[in-house]
């Protein structure tokens, strides 16, 4: 398995995996047009012909046959070409000593606080492929990228979270809230984000602050929760040093979680390594490995051992990075140590 | 005979009697003689003062029985709303959400808390005994009041207020209160009204949410609940409706009732009500029933009787009227059809 820049190459198989997400990835959109526009724009940027504000680094997860079975994504900078919209989950205190009240009354601001900050986003994996190192690899990649190319990235790093849907993909803050203003379903709110067209939020969304008891208790306690299936990849973003700082999704209310770029421990741990071919033997460890290269970016996940700055990784790692030995890399351990 | 005529400090038993049967809501008549005491003292300096423009005046008025010395009915005119604390309202507003591009028009309503009509005078304190309902009586306990505006134009404003109280149920609960300012003050309609009376209403306003609620938000109880007039207020809320107050723009923060308003000078008692010289003798057969004040201050006196009258003349008034009112032959008193 090795992650690389996507190509159009990879489109009919995009489209396949964009089937398949159903509701709740609204940067995956299962639209032609719109994914041949996408992968065109990230072949663009990983040329380095794209501004920050514009930049969408498109990798795809590719098993040793060339099958694209998972994708993931980093955009240079939210919101510097359209408004970038969270709430941000405030606090109102209705208080009087004297009567004895201290009401405290979650209150959600309309914010475009996380203006300019790279994104994580459009992570997918093929679920016949969600096994071993897969997940990790196709999701840590990233930041193994950021560290090599820091000056391409914002100084914080966000990733929104998937929210609470039940099975119908009905969302319970949506119902209480977006269905009063939007007057359509979330699905098709979410698709019509996915696909650019963010211009309608502004002219629909409650432009006041919301005082969240005005909320169904059901929307209420769903506010900056993960979908049980984000709960993974929100542990692992965690562990890597993102933290919930009280943006929520307008849509559905999942947590938009962030850390400053430079203390993610993958971008920060991450060392230059000279690559060494051999027997990583017993007491090796998973490592991620960059090839340290932009347009021929190659990263892996692999059993390795460091020693002496050099990383020692089998022929079939090297084979996969496309790299011989005494080529530079960029490792990192591939989970926090427990 | 029933006349109106100023609160006196020895009526604070009766007025206490008739503050305990109205309904909650009704918070300018606290069943609380200390407060009641301090709102006819009140009263009392206020028909004593020179005043030559609206301040801190109110006036209270009560409606006795001459016969027994019985009250049967109260109301009251604050001469400026909000001169000493806020005077807070909701206004009714609508916000129109419009997206070309997905064809969607949504005009929101909100509600905005504001202060829009302090200065304005403020009709407060209304009661009759429920046997006076719909009964010329009425009329005189509640327009008796705006012949005294008429006469008295320098101490009051250009523009009436009136807060209606709204529905809440047999229990005492309001719809509108318990998706509104319960969230605020974690008590029940009929507690926080009886604070109100204690306390203030500016005291319990500011705990309000000063934002502007969605009214799309609240349950349709309390969507329904805005506007509406409680039961034993529809005859206070009809006869001003008949006088020309408007409603619609503004209703009460605690229980959504509506508050009615109306330039002091299109007033129908005001703008229609005449001054004209009185003789004393049998009023002729085949009259109407007018509403007959003095034009006195702190001998204000008002009363009902039948007339035949004819504009441009002098009016004939039964000796009885005549003593009722304190006037005698060539003084000249104010009338207005009932």
């Amino acid at each position: 398995m090795i992650v690389r820049p996507v190509r159009s190459a990879d489109l009919p198989a995009l489209l396949e995996l964009a089937r398949s997400t159903g509701a709740g990835l609204t940067t995956l959109p299962a639209n032609e047009e719109r994914l041949a526009h996408r992968v065109g724009w990230a072949e663009k940027t990983f040329r380095g012909d794209a501004e920050r504000a514009d930049a969408d680094y498109l990798f795809v997860l590719e098993n040793d046959e060339g099958q694209v079975v998972g994708i993931s994504a980093v955009a240079g900078a939210v919101g510097l070409r359209e408004p970038w919209y969270n709430y941000r989950v405030g606090l109102t205190v209705s208080a009087s000593q004297e009567l004895n009240i201290h009401r405290q009354i979650p209150t959600l601001f309309l914010a475009n606080d996380l203006t300019g900050n790279s994104e994580l986003c459009s992570l997918f994996l093929h679920a016949d492929y969600r096994t071993g190192l897969n997940g990790r690899l196709l999701s840590k990649a990233r930041f193994l990228f950021i560290a090599e190319f820091r000056e391409l990235f914002g100084d914080k790093v966000i990733a929104e979270m998937r929210g609470m849907s039940d099975a119908n993909g009905r969302s319970p803050f949506w119902e209480s809230l977006g269905r009063h203003f939007f007057k359509m379903e979330f699905s098709t709110a979410d698709y019509l984000t996915g696909v650019g067209n963010k211009a309608f939020i502004a002219e629909l969304m409650p432009k006041f602050p919301l005082y969240t008891c005005f909320l169904s208790e059901d929307a209420r306690s769903v506010i900056g929760r993960v979908h049980p299936d984000t709960e993974p990849a929100l542990a692992m973003l965690k562990a890597e040093g993102f933290s919930y700082q009280g943006y929520v999704d307008i849509f559905d209310a999942g947590p938009a979680i962030e850390a400053q770029t430079d203390k993610i421990r993958a971008v920060h741990d991450s060392q230059n390594l000279i690559l060494a071919i051999g027997t990583p033997g017993d007491d090796a460890s998973a490592f991620l490995i960059h090839n340290r290269k932009r347009e021929d970016c190659r990263i892996t996940a692999a059993p390795a051992r460091m020693a002496a700055g050099s990383l020692v990784v089998d022929a079939l790692t090297a084979k996969r990075l496309q790299l011989n030995a005494g080529d530079q890399v960029r490792a990192v351990a591939l989970s926090a140590r427990g | 005979m029933l006349v109106m005529r100023p609160a006196q400090m020895a009526d604070l038993a009766e007025v206490q009697r008739l503050a305990a049967d109205s309904p909650v809501g009704v918070t300018s008549l606290p069943d609380d003689s200390e407060r009641l005491r301090e709102k006819i003292a009140a009263s009392e300096a206020s028909f004593a003062a020179e005043v030559s423009f609206n301040g801190e005046e109110s006036y209270f008025f009560v409606l006795e029985d001459s016969e027994s010395g019985r009250l049967v009915g109260c109301s009251g005119i604050v001469a400026s709303a909000g001169y000493s604390e806020p005077f807070y309202s909701f206004r009714n507003e609508t916000f129109v959400h419009n997206s070309r591009e997905l064809k969607i028009h949504n005009k929101i309503h909100v509600l905005s808390l504001c202060h829009d009509l302090t200065g304005n005078s403020l009709l407060t304190s209304f009661y009759v005994e429920r046997a006076l309902v719909d009964t010329a009586w009425s009329e005189l306990n509640s327009r008796g009041r705006l012949l005294f505006v008429a006469s008295h134009p320098e101490r009051f404003a250009d523009a009436v207020v009136v807060e209606i109280v709204g529905h809440s149920d047999e229990a005492g609960d309001s719809p509108f209160w318990d998706a509104v300012g319960r969230n605020f003050f974690d008590m029940n309609y009929a507690e926080a009204e009886r604070l109100c009376g204690l306390k203030s209403r500016t005291f319990l306003a500011e705990l309000m949410p000063h934002y502007p609620i969605y009214v799309p938000l609240l349950p349709d109880e309390a969507q329904e609940a805005m506007g509406q007039v409680h039961p034993r207020a529809q005859i206070s809320f009809d006869i001003l409706m008949r006088e020309g107050f408007e409603t619609d723009h503004y209703i009460d923060i605690f229980d959504g009732g509506p508050t009615l308003h109306a330039r002091t000078s299109g007033i129908r008692s005001i703008a229609q009500s005449r001054v004209v010289p009185v003789r004393i003798g049998e009023p002729g057969k085949g009259g109407r029933q007018y509403l007959v004040s003095n034009g006195q201050l702190q001998d204000y006196r008002a009363i009902v009787a039948d007339l035949d009258w004819v504009p441009g003349k002098p009016v004939t008034l039964s000796l009885a009227a005549a003593e009722a009112l304190g006037v005698g032959e060539g003084v000249s008193v104010r009338l207005v059809a009932v």
